[in-house]
């Protein structure tokens, strides 16, 4: 990734990360806010209705209190502790629950047989002891308690009244339906309430809902209220069928024992809360967006400044590398990116002149080199020569008689070493005297299979005979000079033969590789090491007793000069393996790639 | 019961008595179904006359048979029709008779002898053929091509709007001679609201009063008359044990859980408490005044007993509430049915009862869903046998209970058939019920049978024109 897609990158990284940033921290102080809100509205309506059921809770008092108190109450107790008949009773009820507006009211004897129930006459004689169990004494105040009724439990909320007669307790309990209560609050816009009557015995069901609301989400909360006898909240999503979500306070409502009678629920709607927060979303997308794209505008213009000299001292660096070595950099402004355009030109300068130094002791090193072989190719035939003349010389001297018979020995040996000499002399003539070769189409099987047949008689023949294969590609001709490649392969040949002084099997292998031949020679001798493969093709360099050090480095040069390469693969005492590339013959390579395409298609 | 009201002078003609029914009778014809068969026979026995009447101590009397006899086989009755006319002006014969109670489905063979002579013949003897006929259900009505029914009573229709007020006017032809009032207007399902608030009847003659209302009255100085508790207040469970006779498409309810419900029930609060003490706990179908007998029939109020078999009923039940349905328009019938409902919970039986408009005929009852129905059956006759076939018939009961009824000429054989209808708990009765009617002071000699039915021949009110000759 270029530095200028990677600083648009950036900039566009930067804008969206702090757009959501900025979002972030909106939709947390809303989400607060409504929150608080939400609180404020709950507290609210929760404290109008405990108003409401104080309110209702006084006036069912009131009127129970006016009934128990009423002389005509009181005759008919008085009567029926007289001994009068309840039966006659049973209606009693009816006319003080109208009377009074309750929607329930019993007379209840002392062993709580009721005498009269205005709401279920038909409960006559049944014996009521909820009241009679609890402790002392009956609360003065209204409280909530489920009435059983034809149609089943009813939540209400109830008073009870004791009526004493000479010693003994009537009692009266009156009381009204909770629902009206519920139906009598003011609710604000999105907020609902409903009350949940929890009865002792059966099942549970949800007063005052507007619409179905499925009781099934709300159980685990209303559990968990009455668990607490206090208050619970959550966040309740209702489904495919009513989206929206709302967030859900449970209250425990205390009734006349431990049981809770009742919770109330009251839901506040998030539909606004949730609105708020996609359009703040949406439009944070839009300015994140905006943002991003005006951000790549201006970014792109500034990162175009800024990469352009650096891409320049990209450039000069690819091209230095290729070896252009007198490409400067304008530094152009006088901040970083032009102090690192004068750094880059200084380092530029001082290479140069590194690599001048370098070629220089290069330079000087090849000829101690070239030095130090010539002297010691030259001491060597030197050495017989004086040996020699000293011999005559002593001959002369001394054995005048057999001084004819040394004197053609000893010239015959000189003559020897003088021959040496020259062999010494016209080979490094030969080497500073390397002809440029005279190219044209050579066929590299043809010449590799001709070296190999000169050399069959005389390796098969030795006394620790090699062995040799032939494993050529067809390939097609390449582009050399025959002489100079057949030199090639020749001094390759001799090279591996001298690997293998105890026999072994030498292969020649040919294949086409793109646009090269390659033609492979491996030997099973001895092999190299890393750091003589390494300095194999150096001038001079010999592993050999008295070899020149130049047959590699020829055969080196001889491929430069035909645009292949060479090189070496080997391991100790595994062979060694010669790799040669020479280009294709240019009318064999057009007619290969002609071929090639006819080939593809 | 004897006639309350007692004459203050002498009978006068004339006037018109109005009367108010509590229900609301749609069809005045004595052999269709009604919802209300009390309210509309008491209409009808105004219109349209029986062979035979039974009078207040419940013996028989011609009725518009002058006379009839029984052959030495017990078999053949012969009935001789008096001399009367239908409202039409036409004779009443033996052939418009025989066709009468052929079409009111007269359970043995009925032929005209002559032109004033009715034949009727049984395949086994029958003794209680004149006080079966004396019922209204078998009144002679004579139906015209238009469908309209003429009848030989001492009242004619006049004007008749079904379920609200009926309008008859004298009959100046009657073989009894002409009634007293020129006309008697029957209301019905008026409110008596106002009337029992002030405790005055005001315009009217005569009101029925249902047992609710009857408790904001005195009963001894408000000319309140109360028959004997006559009316059964029975449950009967609708589905047969026997799939083929039940209803399609519900479950027989298990015998232990209908035996558990008949031993849960305090008929002694329903009658005492609910019903003011104008009821009688009961035990059988016929109430004790009538047979003498129903003592000896078990007293099922046994709540340990009822909760054991409750608890030992199959799967399913008694957790599976009870639907009970009862006659929405009768206040006692709801009060009753929701205490049978407290009483079935007391040994974990849950009875869910709910009011119905239909639950006393037999189409309604084939149409309602529920398991049982709380049915107000009125005795139709004063003879126990024949009241036990109608009841029988009533309740849809094996069809060989009414004839065995019918045929039984002893106590003992009647309390056997009554036993059998019982036995399976199908049948539970509650309680026997009385009818009460409140009358104004200045209505004279209205009379009511011991079985709450009305006697209006001498019937007469005070600011007639002018008196009997």
């Amino acid at each position: 990734m270029s530095l200028k897609a990677k600083l648009l990158l950036l900039v566009a990284l930067s804008i969206a990360g702090s757009v959501a940033a900025v979002t972030w921290l909106i939709e947390t102080r809303t989400h607060q806010t409504f929150r608080e809100i939400e609180q404020d509205r709950t507290a609210v309506l929760v404290h109008q209705f405990q108003r409401e059921l104080d309110r209702e809770g006084q006036e069912i008092t009131r009127g129970v209190d006016t009934i128990a108190n009423s002389d005509s109450m009181l005759r008919t107790v008085i009567n029926l502790h007289n001994g009068a008949d309840y039966n006659s009773h049973v209606d009693e009820a009816a006319g003080y629950a109208t009377a009074q507006r309750l929607d329930f009211l019993d007379l209840i004897a002392p062993d709580g047989a009721i005498i009269s129930s205005a709401h279920w006459p038909a409960r006559f004689g049944l014996k009521q002891h909820w009241f009679l169990e609890s402790p002392p004494p009956i609360p003065q105040q209204a409280f909530l308690k489920h009435v059983e009724t034809p149609q089943g439990n009813v939540l209400a909320l109830l008073c009870v009244r004791p009526l004493h007669t000479y010693g003994v307790n009537y009692y009266l309990i009156g009381g009204r339906k909770l629902e009206p209560v519920m139906q009598g609050l003011t609710l604000p816009e999105g907020l609902q309430f409903s009350i949940y009557s929890a009865p002792e015995q059966g099942q549970g069901e949800i007063l005052g809902a507007k619409g179905s609301v499925p009781s099934a989400n709300l159980m685990p909360l209303i559990q968990q209220a009455i668990d607490r006898h206090g208050e619970a909240s959550a966040t309740i999503e209702w489904g495919p069928d009513l989206p929206q979500e709302q967030i859900v306070h449970a209250i425990a409502l205390p009734g006349y024992s431990d049981h809770v009678p009742a919770v109330m629920l009251v839901a506040n709607s998030l539909g606004q809360e949730t609105a708020l927060e996609k359009r703040i979303a949406k439009v944070s997308l839009i300015i994140a967006g905006l943002g991003v794209l005006f951000g790549i505008i201006g970014g792109g213009f500034v990162a175009a400044r800024i990469s352009r000299p650096v891409k320049k001292l990209a450039q000069a660096a690819t091209r230095i590398g290729e070896g252009d070595w007198d490409v400067r950099v304008e530094p152009g402004s006088q901040d970083e990116i032009g102090k690192l355009a004068t750094a880059f030109n200084r380092m530029t300068l001082e290479l140069i002149s590194q690599r001048e130094r370098l070629v220089q002791s290069e330079r000087v090193a090849a000829w101690r080199e070239l030095a130090r072989r010539l002297a010691h190719e030259l001491k060597n035939p030197l050495f017989p020569l004086q040996i020699t003349v000293e011999n005559m010389m002593r001959a002369r001297q001394n054995t005048p008689q057999q001084f004819d018979e040394v004197f053609r020995e000893s010239t015959a040996t000189l003559l020897a070493e003088i021959t040496n000499l020259k062999t010494i002399v016209g080979r490094f003539s030969d080497f500073s005297k390397m002809p440029a070769p005279e190219l044209q189409e050579v066929n590299l099987d043809e010449l590799i299979r001709g070296v190999a047949q000169l050399f069959q008689s005389q390796l098969t023949s030795r006394p620790a005979p090699i062995e040799l294969e032939l494993r050529l590609g067809d390939i097609p001709p390449v582009n050399g000079d025959p002489v100079l490649l057949r030199r090639v392969v020749e001094n390759l040949v001799l090279n591996a033969v001298d690997a293998m002084p105890k026999g072994g099997k030498l292969t020649f292998s040919t294949e086409l590789n793109h646009k090269f031949a390659v033609f492979e020679l491996s030997d099973t001798g001895t092999g190299l090491t890393q750091e003589e493969c390494a300095r194999l093709f150096t001038p001079y360099y010999t592993t050999k007793q008295h070899g020149t050090g130049l047959g590699l480095a020829i055969v080196q040069s001889v491929v430069s000069d035909h645009g292949g390469q060479i090189s070496v693969s080997s391991a100790k005492n595994f062979g060694t393996t010669f790799h040669v590339e020479l280009p294709l013959w240019e009318g064999s390579r057009e007619g290969k790639s002609n071929g090639l395409g006819a080939g593809v298609e | 019961m004897a006639g309350a009201a007692q004459a203050s002078s002498r009978p006068r003609y004339g006037g018109t008595a109005r009367i108010v029914l509590h229900d609301r009778v749609s069809n005045l014809d004595p052999t269709a179904e009604e919802d209300h068969p009390a309210a509309r026979d008491r209409l009808a026995s105004l219109l349209f006359e029986t062979l035979a009447l039974v009078d207040d101590q419940g013996r028989l009397r011609p009725g518009l048979a002058s006379s009839w006899s029984l052959d030495e086989s017990k078999r053949v009755w012969q009935f001789h029709l008096r001399l009367a006319r239908f409202h039409d002006g036409s004779q009443v014969t033996a052939v418009d008779v025989a066709a009468s109670l052929s079409r009111a489905g007269i359970p043995w063979k009925c032929t005209p002898s002559d032109r004033q002579t009715v034949t009727v013949e049984a395949a086994s003897p029958a003794p209680h053929v004149p006080e079966t006929l004396a019922m209204e259900k078998f009144a002679i009505v004579k139906r015209q091509p238009d469908g309209t029914m003429l009848g030989t009573g001492p009242y004619k229709l006049n004007e008749w709007q079904p379920g609200e007020r009926a309008l008859l006017v004298e009959n100046e032809d009657h073989w009894d001679g002409r009634a007293y009032p020129d006309a008697i207007e029957v209301q019905m399902g008026a409110s008596l609201r106002e009337r029992l608030l002030e405790r005055q009847l005001g315009p009217y003659a005569a009101a029925e009063l249902t047992l609710d209302q009857l408790r904001s009255l005195d009963p001894a100085s408000q000319g309140v008359m109360v028959s004997h508790p006559a009316d059964l207040l029975v449950v009967l469970f609708l589905q047969a044990d026997n799939a083929v006779a039940g209803k399609p498409g519900k479950k027989p309810v298990d015998p232990r859980v209908r035996e558990a419900l008949a031993n849960s029930l305090d008929r002694a609060t329903i009658s005492n408490a609910l019903l003011q003490r104008k009821s009688a706990p009961a035990t059988g179908l016929l109430p004790q005044w009538l047979t003498g007998y129903e003592f000896l029939l078990p007293n099922l109020s046994d709540r340990a007993n009822a909760r054991k078999l409750a608890a030992n009923a199959g799967p399913g039940a008694p957790s599976a509430p009870l639907a009970l349905a009862y006659d929405f328009s009768d206040p006692i019938a709801k009060l009753v049915a929701e205490r049978i409902g407290v009483d079935a919970g007391q040994v974990g039986i849950t009875v869910r009862a709910y009011g119905d408009a239909h639950v006393n005929t037999k189409t309604g009852q084939a149409s309602v869903t529920a398991d049982a129905v709380l049915l107000r059956l009125p005795l139709r006759s004063l003879e126990p046998a024949v009241a036990l076939a109608a009841l029988a018939g009533d309740l849809g009961l094996d069809p060989e209970h009414s004839p065995a009824s019918l045929n039984a000429a002893r106590p003992e054989e009647l309390f056997e058939v009554e036993r059998k209808m019982l036995e399976n708990f199908r049948v539970i009765p509650v309680a026997h019920v009385s009818q009460a009617v409140w009358l104004n002071g200045s209505t004279h000699n209205w009379q009511q049978l011991p079985n709450g039915v009305w006697g209006l021949n001498q019937l007469w009110v005070e600011g007639a024109r002018s008196s009997v000759p």
